[in-house]
């Protein structure tokens, strides 16, 4: 949006977008640098032989699995419902989904906190899967049906004639054109269930069921506060969401924006 | 039967009078509705009914006492305190939103280099975790922290500060953080929006003489509107939500300096057990947070109306 014709201009805004990134990344720095203070890499040694961090990886990765396979049908089917079916008072439906958007996790802390004790499932990875895909399916609904309003009625009906039925149409017609949403739905369902602290840490309380985003506080307890060794499972715990938003980090930007220039 | 008139004006539109009704869809949204309008509206009834109650959460004495929770809200001053907190939280932090957002999507729609890599550098932090990076931030707001060594380091040691512990600089502290968080997510949407700016008007503006600021603010500013008002929302309800950074941060503290109805809500019905109490506050908090979107929302549309 600036003119950068002039190479002075040009090397002029280079350095203002240099120097307004800095306090961005300066945090991230000192967080690798924290956590080499010290031991150095024996930090990460030290984090990593500890026998339940695996486990803490293995829990965050189930509950995000559960998460995003719950998420995905629901949202699926629910956008080529909304999209193209016929539904008696389908905005209303579509109207209380979108209140839910509102919604802050820490409502829900009483009441979840009851039937979770009573059905049993506390301390259970489904304490926090449920509440979780809960409060992400109407973002992820409305995402996808202006995904799915974009794909033009003709191909169904045309499909229809040919004696498809709706399964058929959803799965072979739908599906493949719907590539690009899911793949944007797959890394904004990863990262907010990889990420969530409230639930794991209220639901999960022995260690050997907990998610990574409690791992800085079960090392301050371990470590006696030493802060080296907090910083590098702080790292650790952050290196895999990292990773997966670069690798796709088109499809994210682009899932974000779709939902939010209609 | 209100899906009714959209059919009936498709099929005038493009297929002949006899198309068929289009196929029952209520089958394939059952599985959305039961797992998020199930569950989160069960749990918004069970709340409205915990926060009539007298109640810890787990004894199985409840004794009903009607408004007496909204009656003891009104009179808390922590909970005023949490609202105030949430209100200069919102302010401040959609300023910096906006403005950082926008001047980095304008940068970055300008011919410079290594566009992907700022732009990645500046996402990165949404995609981390507040658990991930509450203890760096800790270390760096700290009495001898990161902050405090580089303003002594550049001659600044007059600037020093308690950050976490002297209540102002603390909920400032909270504010920075999220603002650094969430950054990234206005840019995003910001750099969409400029996308789907015609070129040529900005072109024809040029030739017209216009500069760069007159071009930004006469031509992209009003072109992104739509995105500033989704901001306006988003911020708002970010704002209510506000529950991981001062609860890892600053724990609400120094003396509630930095509570939110979050974190309040966590602790009368947690530390405290009053989860009737904890209810009442639930209820407002929603009520503000529906509140909070519809205003903006009608508050955007009937300026438009004006401006037109």
């Amino acid at each position: 949006m600036f003119e950068t014709r002039r190479i002075r201009t040009r090397v002029g805004l280079q350095i203002l977008l240099t120097v307004l990134v800095v306090p961005f990344v300066f945090p991230l720095v000192a967080m690798v640098q924290g956590s080499l203070a010290g031991a150095g890499w024996g930090n990460y040694a030290t984090v990593l032989s500890l026998p339940l961090l695996p486990g803490f990886f293995l829990n965050s990765a189930l509950v995000a699995a559960g998460v995003i396979v719950l998420v995905l049908v629901c949202t699926l089917m629910a956008s080529f419902g909304f999209s193209k079916l016929h539904i008696p008072g389908k905005e209303v439906f579509f109207w209380l989904l979108l209140a839910c958007l509102t919604m802050p996790g820490v409502v829900l802390l009483a009441p979840l906190f009851a039937t979770v004790t009573q059905v049993g499932a506390y301390n259970t990875l489904w304490a926090v899967i449920l509440p979780l895909a809960a409060l992400q399916i109407p973002f992820t609904v409305l995402l996808t049906r202006n995904f799915v309003d974009g794909i033009p009625d003709q191909l169904i009906e045309a499909a229809r004639v040919d004696g498809a039925n709706m399964f058929q149409i959803f799965w072979s017609i739908m599906l493949p054109l719907m590539r690009p949403i899911i793949a944007a739905i797959l890394v904004l369902v990863f990262i907010n269930s990889w990420n969530e602290f409230l639930f794991p840490l209220l639901f999960l309380n022995t260690p050997e069921q907990q998610t990574i985003t409690l791992v800085p506080q079960y090392f301050v307890g371990q470590y006696n506060n030493d802060q080296t060794k907090v910083l590098a499972a702080a790292v650790l715990t952050g290196l895999p969401v990292v990773i997966a938003y670069i690798c796709l980090q088109r499809f994210f930007e682009r899932g974000l924006a779709a939902g939010a220039l209609k | 039967m209100t899906a009714l008139p959209q059919s009936v004006g498709a099929a005038t539109t493009r297929s002949p009078r006899r198309r068929a009704r289009r196929p029952a869809g209520l089958p394939w949204i059952l599985p959305a509705l039961v797992v998020s309008v199930g569950i989160l509206y069960y749990c918004i009834g069970y709340t409205a009914y915990i926060s009539t109650l007298d109640w810890d959460g787990a004894s199985p004495l409840q004794e009903f006492v009607g408004g007496a929770n909204y009656l003891k809200m009104v009179k808390d001053p922590i909970f005023w305190q949490s609202l105030q907190h949430t209100v200069i939280f919102f302010v401040v932090s959609f300023a910096l939103r906006v403005v950082l957002g926008f001047v980095f999507a304008s940068l970055l729609h300008s011919r410079l280099y290594l566009r992907t890599f700022y732009k990645v550098l500046i996402f990165i932090p949404v995609v981390l975790a507040t658990a991930t990076v509450a203890p760096v931030f800790r270390l760096i707001y700290a009495p001898t922290g990161t902050l405090n060594q580089l303003l002594e380091a550049v001659g600044l040691g007059s600037l020093t500060q308690l950050w976490l512990s002297n209540g102002a600089f603390a909920l400032f502290a909270v504010i920075t953080i999220q603002v650094w968080q969430s950054t990234g997510v206005s840019f995003v949407l910001y750099y969409a929006a400029m996308g789907q700016i015609e070129p040529d008007i900005v072109e024809a503006a040029r030739l017209d003489g216009a500069g760069d600021f007159r071009v930004l603010r006469s031509i992209v500013w009003p072109g992104v509107r739509g995105t500033t008002i989704a901001l306006a929302i988003l911020t708002a309800i970010d704002s209510l939500k506000t529950f991981d950074v001062p609860f890892l941060v600053t724990s609400g503290g120094p003396s509630f300096a930095t509570e939110f109805l979050g974190t309040q809500i966590y602790r009368v019905s947690i530390a405290y057990a009053q989860v009737g109490y904890g209810g009442s506050l639930s209820i407002v908090l929603l009520v503000l947070a529906l509140a909070a979107a519809i205003l903006i929302n009608v508050t955007a549309r009937r300026r438009e109306r004006l401006d037109v």
